[in-house]
């Protein structure tokens, strides 16, 4: 399930002031969430959770609840 | 009669039978590859298969595919038997239906699409264009559906009568949705261009092409894909959605397929070298890469610094980065960086080329520094013209005119926008650049395009597109193309008028306008709200495009600083 952490992040980054963001939604129907913007979300999300994510990894990721749980393994 | 693609195909499978053709490639797994002669001889079926399906010569078939290894021995097979195959994109997820079918149409009522070669899963979307009457589309096809082992490659037969000046392709240029532009490409003119394109690139035996470029792009389709098959040399394909995710996919290709020649818009050498961790490509070499390219959008010196710098320790040759200009109309190249040569690079003051003068200069503080785009290809020429279509003297910037053996035969069923564009056998690119001794700088568009990450973008499809969102006041919306030059590109920029002063219900707003650009698969990347008559109207009345983009980047600009205006 997509977290508040997760969710902050980013809408803070495509400066959207709210928009719901669920386990099925693909990144590029977020708006804003564009080929040119995904790597700054992704930096996004490494600086905060302090983590890397490795672009082969995302590739694999179908969609944000994924996305999430590829964070989530590397927090334990 | 004069050689036709068919028969340089052949040729090509008869000399290199079991030699690489395709490299199809997929992450995380062994790559689809074919070789010269398999790849012929699917073509054939796909023909075969074809014919019986009831599909004719000279009728177009729009292929609307995935990234798929059957996809190139099907565009083959459309070719074989005389038919037209045009690469149209695949719809993106956030692309509404609705927005895809009427391109689909629009195109149909322009180009005259026959069939639509499609997929499965995208049947539900395009279906219900067949049952509209008002368009040329005679069918949707399935051709992956089909038993391929079924067929008898003894049915085979070569069509006759097809002329080297026949068309061989359709390509639609520029343009999102209604607007493209659908342009005929002879056999002549694709034989010729790749014979003096290849010359230019000193194309030999060894090499070999990676591309991560989309089909329906002219750089993916002309360069990375037919020109290795008319070479006979082998090309490494990548699904361009991979490619953006993890964009060393094209590195690890380069390595273990020893690829040596690329094409790529500037945004890309930006994206690389800010997205690639130097971890993630250890082992990786890229010291059999001969020439990488850059075109497709105006080419920065920053960017291709910025690439080299990062991955010379991993064997790339700062030599490698080389530079074209070219477009749809002229089949592909016109000047290119030949083998060898670094692209040249002058400074030209910014004021005189403002007014339209290239002027060298010294001081870096006025100086724009200009990357050249190459020579004249053979079978190219170029004049600069001043805005009366009459030729400039050196020294001055104007729009490019292009001459070329490889010109199209104008843009399929609009006669109108062929003559506006060709005049005395001389195509008007709507370009602007100047001619430096013997090597050519594009510096802008004479129009309001926007080219975002090597796509062409018109501001009036954005405007249109904001049109119905409740909010805004109707016409008073402008879209242009705002620099970013950490990206490498210009990203899509939209000031529009609203009587909403809510601060909630701007965000809200802004939202909508975000969700209206994807829903044509167009990303707005800055909106900026503002009063009521707050754009400046142009001396036609309609809020300028030019002028208003000045003015809210300068307050932009003042904001950053300090300034008081909100935006």
């Amino acid at each position: 399930m997509i977290s508040e952490r997760f969710k902050k992040i980013v809408l803070k980054e495509l400066n959207l002031p709210d928009y719901p963001l669920t386990d099925e939604m693909l990144a590029n129907q977020v708006p804003g969430w564009d080929s040119l913007k995904h790597a700054h979300v992704i930096n996004a999300l490494e600086k905060d959770y302090k983590i890397r994510l490795k672009n082969l990894e995302v590739l694999n990721c179908e969609n944000l609840g994924d996305l999430q749980k590829l964070i989530d393994s590397k927090l334990i | 009669m004069n050689e036709i693609i068919w028969q340089r195909w052949e040729k090509n499978s008869v000399n290199n039978p079991d030699a690489d053709a395709i490299i199809h490639w997929i992450p995380g797994k062994e790559p689809f590859r074919w070789t010269f002669s398999d790849l012929f001889k699917t073509a054939k079926l796909f023909s075969i298969l074809l014919r019986n399906s009831g599909i004719k010569k000279n009728e177009v078939c729009a292929l609307i595919i995935r990234h798929n290894p059957y996809f190139y021995p099907l565009y083959m097979g459309v070719s074989a038997m005389g038919a037209i195959p045009a690469v149209l994109a695949y719809p993106n997820p956030r692309l509404h239906p609705e927005k895809f079918r009427q391109g689909i149409e629009g195109m149909s009522k322009r180009s005259g699409l026959d069939w639509i070669f499609t997929e499965t899963d995208l049947l539900p979307v395009i279906s219900p264009l067949i049952e509209k009457k008002e368009n040329s589309i005679k069918g949707i096809y399935l051709p992956f559906e089909q038993d391929l082992n079924a067929i008898d490659i003894n049915e085979f037969e070569a069509l006759s009568g097809i002329k080297d000046s026949d068309p061989f392709l359709l390509q639609h240029s520029s343009g999102t949705t209604g607007l493209q532009k659908p342009v005929l490409l002879s056999h002549r003119a694709i034989l010729d261009h790749a014979e003096y394109y290849g010359e230019a690139l000193k194309i030999n035996a060894e090499d070999k092409v990676v591309s991560w470029l989309p089909l329906y792009h002219d750089m993916g389709l002309i360069a990375s894909f037919l020109l290795p098959l008319l070479w006979g040399i082998p090309s490494v394909q990548i699904n361009p959605f991979d490619w953006i995710i993890a964009p060393e996919l094209m590195f690890m290709a380069i390595s273990n397929e020893k690829g040596s020649l690329s094409w790529m818009p500037n945004f890309a050498f930006n994206l690389m070298a800010d997205k690639i961790h130097e971890e993630d490509i250890n082992g990786i070499s890229l010291s059999s890469m001969r020439m990488l390219i850059n075109s497709s959008e105006p080419i920065r010196k920053d960017s291709n610094n910025r690439f080299t710098k990062k991955f010379k320790k991993f064997g790339f040759n700062p030599a490698a980065i080389s530079t074209l200009y070219g477009m749809a109309e002229t089949t592909m190249a016109v000047t290119q960086t030949f083998a060898g040569n670094k692209p040249a690079q002058v400074k030209a003051d910014r004021i005189e080329l403002s007014r339209g003068r290239f002027v060298l200069t010294d001081d870096d503080r006025s100086a724009r520094v200009c990357v050249s785009s190459g020579r004249l290809i053979r079978g190219c020429e170029i004049k600069i013209m001043d805005d009366n279509r009459q030729e400039h003297s050196s020294g001055l910037v104007g729009e490019i005119a292009i001459r070329s053996v490889s010109l199209f035969d104008g843009y399929r069923n609009y006669p109108e926008k062929t003559a506006a564009a060709v005049h005395e056998g001389w195509y008007y690119s709507g370009d602007r650049g100047f001619e430096w001794r013997g090597e050519f700088y594009i510096i802008g568009r004479k129009k309001d395009i926007i080219i975002s990450a090597g796509k062409n973008i018109f501001p009036e499809d954005v405007e249109d597109l904001l049109v119905s969102v409740k909010g805004l006041i109707p016409g008073r919306i402008v879209a242009f193309g705002e620099d970013d030059k950490e990206m490498g590109t210009e990203l899509v920029s939209v000031v529009a008028e609203t009587e909403i002063a809510d601060k909630k219900e701007m965000d809200k707003l802004r939202i909508e306008i975000l969700e209206a650009g994807m829903s044509a698969d167009i990303a707005i990347s800055n909106v900026y709200l503002v009063p009521k008559r707050w754009l400046i109207k142009s001396s036609a009345g309609k809020p300028g495009r030019n002028i208003n983009k000045e003015r809210i980047l300068e307050m932009k600009l003042n904001k950053k600083s300090g300034g008081k205006h909100d935006i």
